[in-house]
């Protein structure tokens, strides 16, 4: 009987590392072609030497590395303020609704929410574009429109919703203002909700680019997935870079992401409930 | 009356609107105002530019009818809509009940590492596999030395193809984790009597696990539904909605018309439409897992 599970439990793990090894190809593919001396991009699986030349066109001595720095700066530049705001607003919004007494709008502000949730966001697209046009290229015009997470709003809601009264009741018989129940009490007691709104509005508008193609026409407003897409076809003949270029894209997303992961596992289990 | 202000402070009423504050005005300016202004819009002739706006009425609306990019971009959103689905899937309920079956000690890393091409921008992705397809790639010359001659992207078979592919191996690994979770949840109790009653393998799985889980998959195919409806990063890159409009999509038609053609008008019409064909498609989607659920659901 024990021999038959473990039969078992390794056509398991041989399956998993097969499924892996497919997902994760295009990562392996993309790293070393990024390494690979320029003659022999695309045409070989594993390159005979290794050579930095495309990383250091992207950002070192190469006529372009500028334009290629500056888009990255620009991808965190317009990134974090959004996941920052989408924070903040979902823990306002999040507290007032569920937790706060006397707020009326609680109803209100729920409807609105779960409208804005199910709204295909693509009929707003050129009047929001219409709107935003007086702060083209700049970066107000970029983080503002996308900046609030309806999501992000429900998820803090649902959560708090759980967090028992008797915490706040007690705060409030000390003497505690709103403000410092939030600070002290709401948003150490929401941090897997926060990281996983936090991560989820970064990554999501890190990858953004409909919008960001609209808003930012001026190269050196262009965040680094902008600049990538306009490279795209003129660098068609000199792939090193462009898989430098996406290398670069998307390594900080995987590295937030595995730096978080735990608080991140337990928002997920949140989410699902 | 300040004592009175300040009791209303105290109690919230007046300070939870202001907390409030943000995210209203938020929707005001980038909701409401933009939703109103698009019908408007969509009524008029509009090119973003000149001056002069006229009203035409349901003209836009007429078009849609007759326009082949449209028509294409309809059809499409069906044609990429089951692939995906479907596709994705089971690649989640593959992953899923690969990963609930490993070992503890290495399932988590294990999820992740799955769950890493979800964080992946459309743009990189687009990167690799277009310079991975290029005519003169390993791929395409290990298939040609072997007489296989592939025109990816000027093939519509293989361009579609490509792009659902693209998109089943994004999100499979992120539905998994949905599964994972539903799996999960299913207690011991039910393994022990099923191990009782004598159910196992493929059977247990059909007559036990999948019922219990039909919730979970019922989310996962709505969301994968709406996810069909939004594709634009992959086709504008690879394909630009070609070769012969096979890989259109709403969003590419709808930022084409709107930015590139200057037909701003028309293309405000053309997102009302597809809202109300997305509406509808997930309506149907939702009331055909429901029948499910309640057929076959525990």
């Amino acid at each position: 009987m024990k021999k038959k599970i473990n039969i078992k439990g390794l056509l398991v793990i041989v399956a998993t590392f097969i499924l892996l090894g497919i997902s994760l190809f295009p990562y392996y593919y993309m790293m070393i072609q990024s390494l690979t001396p320029w003659k022999q991009v695309d045409k070989v699986i594993v390159p005979g030497s290794f050579t930095l030349k495309s990383y250091n066109y992207l950002l070192g001595s190469g006529a372009s590395a500028g334009m290629w720095i500056k888009s990255l700066i620009n991808s965190f530049l317009v990134s974090l303020p959004t996941a920052i705001i989408s924070v903040v607003v979902g823990l306002l919004v999040g507290y007032s609704v569920t937790k706060m007494r006397n707020f009326k709008g609680g109803k209100f502000i729920m409807n609105t929410l779960l409208f804005q949730m199910f709204f295909p966001l693509i009929i707003l697209l050129v009047p929001r574009y219409m709107i935003v046009k007086p702060l083209i290229n700049t970066y107000a015009g970029m983080i503002l429109p996308l900046s609030v997470s309806a999501w992000g709003i429900f998820m803090y809601i649902n959560y708090i919703k759980t967090l028992p009264n008797e915490i706040f009741e007690a705060a409030r018989i000390d003497g505690a203002s709103e403000l410092k129940i939030l600070s002290k009490i709401i948003f150490p007691a929401t941090k897997s909700v926060t990281t996983i709104v936090f991560l989820s509005t970064f990554m999501a508008r890190w990858s953004e680019l409909m919008w960001d193609m609209l808003i930012s026409p001026k190269v050196d407003m262009q965040t680094l997935n902008v600049l990538i897409s306009t490279q795209f076809k003129p660098m068609g003949n000199v792939p090193g870079p462009m898989y430098a270029a996406s290398v670069i894209l998307t390594i900080p997303i995987i590295i937030m992401f595995l730096c978080f992961s735990k608080h991140f596992k337990e928002g997920i289990n949140f989410m699902l409930k | 009356m300040k004592e009175k202000i300040d009791n209303l402070k105290n109690k919230g009423g007046f300070l939870g609107w202001i907390f409030n504050l943000p995210y209203i005005a938020y929707s005001l300016i980038f909701f409401l105002i933009p939703l109103i202004w698009a019908i408007w819009l969509s009524t008029t002739d509009w090119n973003l530019m000149s001056n002069d706006k006229n009203f035409v009425g349901l003209d836009n609306f007429i078009r849609l009818f007759d326009d082949p990019r449209i028509i294409a971009a309809f059809i499409n959103s069906f044609r990429y809509l089951l692939p995906i689905v479907i596709l994705t899937f089971i690649g989640g309920l593959i992953i899923g009940l690969l990963v609930h079956k490993l070992p503890d000690k290495i399932k988590g890393v294990t999820a992740v590492l799955f769950f890493i091409p979800y964080l992946t921008s459309g743009v990189a992705v687009s990167v690799v596999v277009r310079y991975f397809f290029s005519y003169n790639s390993a791929l395409n010359v290990l298939l040609r030395g072997k007489g296989i001659a592939i025109e990816w992207f000027s093939n519509p078979k293989t361009s579609f193809a490509i792009i659902v592919a693209i998109v089943v191996w994004k999100m499979s690994g992120y539905y998994a984790l949905f599964i994972l979770s539903a799996l999960e949840s299913i207690s011991d109790e039910i393994h022990d009597a099923c191990k009782i009653d004598g159910a196992f393998g493929m059977n247990k799985f059909i007559h036990v696990t999948l019922p219990m889980i039909i919730p979970t998959l019922t989310t996962v195919v709505v969301l994968l539904s709406g996810l069909a409806f939004g594709l634009f990063t992959e086709p504008y890159l690879l394909t630009g909605g070609g070769p012969n409009l096979v890989t259109t999509t709403w969003q590419l038609e709808i930022y084409n018309t709107s930015f590139t053609n200057f037909q701003s008008g028309y293309g405000a019409a053309i997102a009302i439409a597809s809202a109300v064909q997305i509406f509808i498609t997930i309506k149907i989607v939702t009331h055909v897992m429901g029948k499910l659920n309640h057929k076959y659901g525990v």
